[in-house]
Parts: structure tokens; C-alpha cells; sequence
């Protein structure tokens, strides 16, 4: 049978592949031998024992639901063709849209309904009330905003899609601008669609 | 041990999702690039299925996911306005002062503070072995190298912890 070699590194190293079960029988009986009456080896195997369980112990974090397949992004398309996200919600979307084929579906809806809001013509009523429940954070106003806008298109687009009329049709390359624009306007903005590739069903 | 069947890629997602997330998460201490890199191997993947041969999936997977992580981290060196993890640095042959160190951690947590202070090749043998719980032939299929180094770099990774943590007697 082998021997223990004194060598420090080598013994710790038989002592760390023992913690995680990877020895062979041969090798578990010189461990064994090396701690039996060995204070200093015994120190050793215990410290690194407990540099082992500490790690082991880190906690094992969620991963955020957006990141995973059935996370559809949700309120997220709304506010990512407002250009409304920050640079990581960015990634989030556009990392999750090339892989997923109903939320491309669904940005491509929202994208009609809320072109077709905005084309629509007439005045847009304000009243006092509103404007004092509006926070006076411009994110807030904004999501507000985009909030009300997205209930109105529901029901126009529902209209469009009867009347048979020409709809506006979702462009990336119009996306893409949009938050160009945005991002060279707000310097804190900085968010840049690249590599997506969306096609339009 | 070899699978029998490919999975589909939203199995992968939820079977090795929150691994995946962990393994960046405890490589960098960061959410973003955790998150980044969550989504480019799940990309990769779902590419990669097409081509892929039943054989051994957790192999073929840690291998993608570590090519991805590296890759990040070329891309963050080329992009230097970005920090890069604090292991990373001795590979590009400059020394962090404490300060930068301290900079770079995002965790109050000792022992993640700790893992980022590691050599690259060791923090990523420690990390697979302890946080995703991959045995060292798997380690050494993902990481290319044979199994007599995992176990010297999981060893000596071990080691440099031991060093900068204190334990209750």
C-alpha cells in the first residue's frame, strides 16, 4: 500500500478529496492512518472540513423570473417599447425574447396596439384629478401613463382587428431607434437593442 | 453517467437554471452578470440541442457554461470601463490594491468576499464542486483538465479560504 507522503499539500489535498467522497478505498485507509494520533493532521483535516461546509452552506439564490421560460416578461414588453427599462431589464428582455416565441408574439401585439393609440386622433383628456394623483417621479408618471394607454389599446385594437383596417406593423429596426433616440436624449439612459433578432409572425 | 434522452431546452432551464444563475453568481458575486450569463448558456443551448449526441449532458453543459462565462469575461477586458471580478485580474498581470479588492464585492459576506479573492482556476473548481455539487470527473470534463488537478485546485482553493477566514474555535 502506498504511504502518506509528508508533504503538506498532498496530504490536504487526499484530506479535501475525502470530504467529497472522490478517494479510493486504498486512499481512505491512509487518511484514516494519517489523523489517528496526528494533532496537527487532525487540525488540518477539520479546518478544511469547515472551509468545506461553510461554502457548501452559501445560500443558494432564486433566479429572477424573467430569466427562465415560462418568466414571460409581462408588464416588461409594455415598458420596454416605451423604452422604459433599465440597462439590466433590457438585457432581461431582449435575452428572453430571442428565446421565446410567445413573448415575440406578444410584443409584436402590443406593439400594433399601441401604435394604433397613439394615431388616433382627438384631444387627450386631463383632468385636475389625475394630474394631482400623478407622482412626481417621472418613471412613475410614465408607467402611469403607459398603463392607461395599454388598457385603451385592448379595445382598439380589438377594433382595428374587426374593421379589417390597415394596422400598423411591429418593426424592430423601428424599436431599435426609438430607444436610440432616447438613450442619446437622457445620458442615464443608456440603453442600446443590439443583436435582436425578432421576426414578425 | 450518460443520459439516455436529450432534454428539451425548457428543461434545461428549470432543471439547471438556478444552478447555472449560482455558479455565475458565486464566480462574480454579481446579479447582473449571474443573470447575463444565465440567459447566454440557455441561448447557447438551445442552439447547441439540435447538434447535441446523448451522452453525458451535465459534461456537455458545464462545458458551455463555462466557455460562456469566460467568454464574458474576455468581452469585460476588452471593455475596460466595466469591472471585472477581482480573480480575473491576475490574469491580465495587474495587481489590485486592497481597495479595488474591497471595490469589487458587492456581498457584506465574508465567504463570498473570500471565494472572489481566489485565483480564477481555483474559485471555479471550488464553486463547481461546492455550490453546483458536481463530482471532480465532472469538473474535469467541464473545465478540460484532468482529475488530479481539480482535486489540487479544489485542495488549494480550500487552502487560500482557510487563510482568509476565521473560524470559532
Amino acid at each position: 500500500m502506498a504511504r502518506l507522503t509528508p508533504n503538506p499539500d498532498a496530504r490536504g489535498e487526499l484530506f479535501s478529496a475525502y470530504l467529497d467522497g472522490e478517494l479510493s478505498p486504498d486512499e481512505v485507509a491512509l487518511v484514516v492512518a494519517a489523523i489517528d494520533g496526528d494533532e496537527a493532521a487532525v487540525e488540518e483535516f477539520r479546518a478544511l472540513q469547515a472551509v468545506r461546509r461553510t461554502v457548501r452552506m452559501l445560500p443558494s439564490l432564486e433566479v429572477p423570473d424573467a430569466l427562465l421560460p415560462d418568466g414571460h416578461l409581462g408588464a416588461l414588453l409594455s415598458a420596454y417599447l416605451d423604452g422604459e427599462l433599465t440597462v439590466f431589464e433590457h438585457k432581461r428582455v431582449t435575452g428572453h425574447l430571442v428565446a421565446c416565441t410567445e413573448c415575440r408574439s406578444e410584443l409584436h401585439e402590443l406593439d400594433r396596439a399601441r401604435i394604433a393609440v397613439r394615431s388616433l386622433p382627438g384631444a387627450e383628456p386631463t383632468t385636475q384629478t389625475e394630474v394631482a394623483a400623478v407622482p412626481r417621479d417621472r418613471r412613475w408618471r410614465r408607467v402611469v401613463a403607459g398603463g392607461l394607454a395599454a388598457a385603451a389599446a385592448v379595445t382598439v385594437f380589438v377594433v382595428l382587428a374587426g374593421g379589417g383596417g390597415e394596422q400598423p406593423v411591429l418593426v424592430l429596426e423601428d424599436l431599435a431607434n426609438r430607444h436610440a433616440a432616447r438613450a442619446s436624449a437622457e445620458p442615464g439612459f443608456a440603453v442600446q437593442p443590439t443583436g435582436l433578432e425578432v421576426s414578425s409572425p | 453517467m450518460a443520459d439516455e434522452f436529450t432534454p428539451t431546452w425548457e428543461e434545461v432551464a428549470h432543471r439547471y437554471g438556478r444552478k447555472i444563475y449560482n455558479f455565475a453568481y458565486r464566480l462574480t458575486g454579481n446579479p447582473d452578470d449571474a443573470a447575463d450569463l444565465l440567459q447566454e448558456v440557455l441561448i447557447r443551448v438551445r442552439k447547441g440541442l439540435a447538434s447535441y449526441h446523448p451522452g453525458s449532458f451535465e459534461g456537455w453543459l458545464w462545458r458551455i457554461t463555462r466557455n460562456a462565462f469566460l467568454d464574458g469575461v474576455r468581452k469585460k477586458q476588452r471593455r475596460p470601463e466595466w469591472a471585472l471580478p477581482e480573480g480575473d485580474h491576475h490574469a491580465l498581470g495587474s495587481s489590485p490594491s486592497p481597495d479595488d479588492v474591497l471595490a469589487s464585492v458587492r456581498l457584506s459576506d465574508d465567504v463570498q468576499a473570500a471565494l472572489l479573492k481566489l485565483p480564477y482556476d481555483f474559485r471555479e473548481a471550488v464553486v463547481l464542486c461546492d455550490v453546483v455539487g458536481l463530482t471532480y470527473d465532472e469538473i474535469a470534463e467541464a473545465t478540460d483538465v484532468p482529475v488530479g488537478t481539480v482535486r489540487s485546485r479544489i485542495h488549494r482553493g480550500r487552502k487560500l479560504l482557510r487563510g482568509m477566514l476565521t473560524w470559532p474555535v
